[in-house]
């Protein structure tokens, strides 16, 4: 069985976080009725009096004089909200995600913990009231498509489930603009009179292929409550950084190798755990009265061993123009990708050079620049001149 | 080996040590040039792997000509690397020898410890071939890069063919590098038409570390 939880819409949720006075109240979120931009979301309220997204603002003004008309906030505060709400339902379960602005949860693994399933779905629309301090709507179906129906048709606050045994009779009245439909086909549905997906299951499958095609089967079947889509679980971001504070600050350079040796060793550890390489490493180093120095090291495919790391951290900093003592040393790997075995005098790249002499050009080009490696390549279209005959570019 | 004689080494080596008398080295393997020539010369059939070796000439020996030749064979064979310090490469002479230029990295460094520490890095990361046209033979950065380029020129089993003016003046390259060749123009070679079409040259083993030095041999370079 899959949860759907139906949340108002994050720009909104994050518009009361900020002004929790207008909670209640008609909001829409896009800008002044005086700009010609569109209404991006609002709340229930607005909605109740006829609003709706993508309506222009002035139309949207018409249609309900009391609402509060804001901007569009700054950017993050919907990323926010997502993420806050992802987090608190993954502590549930892992097999959680989002797809199209609602979250779904698979509750099939949590009946050992939770037996009781209506405590299970209480404590789930606790949490969420307390993550966004508003009421969400939940609803339990089968699989996707049912439970994010059976979500958008309960109330805020609420919770409704649908068993399998009854699904058939809670989608048979609904319309057919819950199906993915295309306009051409919704409209051909509407003249031969199919206006609920109850009507739809009245054809029989063969006549359905028949006069729409085999990939319309995907539409008939979830006319019929079947969703064969799996959920598309959401992982927590991850997020690699070693630091260690150093009393009294070193100016050591010596001392600063084994101190990030050490640094290497814990972030290469993080990543084995997590079963991830790092294609860039940050290394911030804070200066005793100085502004704190950051560089760079680039790796050509994922790396995770601490001596692969060290060794390119150690020439950048060797490299590096230090004007005080150091008080703070931070390591932080970005650009994570899945690890893999590291073969690099085997792996060929797509241009057939190796692994190891692509790393090799990398280095020389970040270490001089970009144009100190170069190749040749012939102008088939070049005029005869012995400058345009061929054309250089960075290896 | 007789039974005797590997015990009477077994007691030399520890009693001296490394100095004590050891079994020579296996051949060193090779990379034809793609010049029968120039591998008849060499005595091992082409310049030695890990190893550097020295294209000495004046100026319009041909020794540039040669290199090309040899870093277009080299480029169907592996990836080959020209470290081009004076910028005068020109790749037409690599395609006309039927190189590939997908396989080959041009370095264009600024100075000469660019140009040095690139191919110390390439050479290390896993290119075939190196080819350093230096033109300068006198530098201290020079002296100093050659032994870290030779040690992982000889890790890596990559080839270091240089090429310089005179071998003379060179007297760190002259040490470091285990085969010498040295070239003289004798005749310049022109088509019917009146076109030059390459060179005639004399090329003699000044040092080979590999093999007995065979003296000199005599052919036309084509351009």
């Amino acid at each position: 069985m899959f949860l759907c939880v139906r949340t108002p819409d994050p720009l909104v949720v994050a518009a009361w976080q900020e002004h929790p006075e207008r909670k209640g109240r008609p909001l829409v979120i896009g800008g002044q009725p005086s700009e010609r931009l569109p209404v991006l979301a609002l709340s229930e309220e607005a909605r109740r009096a006829g609003v709706v997204e993508g309506m222009p603002l002035r139309q949207a003004q018409q249609r309900c004089p009391e609402a509060i008309f804001l901007p569009v906030p700054a950017a993050g505060g919907a990323d926010r909200v997502r993420r806050a709400l992802c987090s608190a339902l993954y502590c549930f379960t892992p097999a959680m995600g989002e797809q199209d602005g609602v979250f779904f949860l698979e509750l099939d693994g949590l009946l050992l913990q939770w037996p009781d399933r209506r405590r299970l779905l209480q404590a789930i629309a606790v949490e969420v009231e307390t993550t966004l301090r508003a009421g969400a709507a939940l609803g339990l179906g089968e699989n996707l498509f049912v439970s994010r129906l059976v979500a958008a048709h309960t109330s805020w606050s609420s919770t409704r489930i649908v068993e399998p045994h009854d699904t058939a009779a809670f989608l048979a009245p609904l319309p057919i603009r819950w199906l993915p439909l295309d306009e051409d086909m919704g409209e051909y549905l509407d003249l031969l009179g199919l206006k609920t997906l109850g009507a739809v299951r009245t054809i029989s499958r063969a006549a359905w292929q028949r006069q729409f095609g085999a990939k319309a089967l995907a539409v008939y079947d979830l006319a019929g409550g079947i969703d064969r889509r799996p959920l598309q679980p959401w992982r927590p971001p991850v997020r690699i950084q070693e630091t260690m504070p150093l009393e009294p600050p070193v100016d050591n350079l010596e001392a600063l190798q084994f101190i990030v040796r050490g640094l290497c060793d814990r972030v290469g550890e993080a990543l084995r755990d997590h079963a991830l390489g790092t294609r860039w490493l940050e290394i911030g180093l804070g200066q005793d009265g100085e502004r704190p120095l950051g560089l760079g090291v680039r790796f050509a495919y994922p790396m995770t061993a601490p001596p692969d790391l060290f060794v390119r951290v150690r020439a950048r900093l060797l490299r590096a123009r230090l004007h005080a003592p150091v008080d703070r040393v931070t390591l932080t790997a970005r650009s994570l990708e899945p690890i893999y075995v590291r073969q690099p005098g085997l792996l060929l790249r797509r241009d057939g050079f190796q692994e190891s002499l692509a790393d090799a050009v990398l280095r020389l080009k970040e270490e001089y620049r970009p144009e100190l490696v170069q190749r040749a390549a012939r102008v088939e279209t070049a005029p005869p001149l012995a400058d345009r005959r061929f054309r250089w570019t960075s290896a | 080996m007789s039974e005797r004689l590997q015990h009477a080494l077994q007691q030399l080596h520890s009693r001296f040590g490394a100095a004590a008398p050891q079994l020579a080295p296996p051949t060193v393997p090779a990379r034809p040039s793609g010049i029968p020539e120039v591998d008849a010369l060499t005595g091992i059939g082409g310049w030695p792997a890990g190893r550097l070796s020295l294209l000495a000439g004046s100026r319009g020996s041909g020794k540039r000509t040669l290199a090309l030749k040899t870093v277009a064979y080299a480029t169907q064979q592996g990836t080959a690397v020209y470290v081009d310090v004076p910028a005068r490469l020109d790749p037409e002479g690599i395609v006309r020898a039927g190189g590939v230029l997908d396989r080959l990295l041009v370095v264009r460094p600024r100075s000469l410890k660019e140009a040095m520490d690139s191919a110390r890095v390439l050479a290390r990361a896993g290119a075939d071939f190196v080819c350093l046209d230096i033109p300068r033979p006198r530098d201290a950065a020079l002296d100093a890069e050659l032994p870290h380029l030779v040690h992982r020129a000889a890790e890596a089993g990559c080839t270091v063919l240089l090429i310089h003016e005179t071998a003379e003046e060179a007297i760190s390259v002259r040490y470091y590098a285990s085969l010498i060749i040295g070239l003289e123009r004798k005749a310049w070679v022109f088509r019917p038409d009146g076109d030059l079409a390459g060179l005639e040259v004399e090329a003699a083993t000044v040092k080979n570390r590999m093999a007995p030095p065979i003296g000199r041999v005599r052919w036309v370079l084509h351009y």
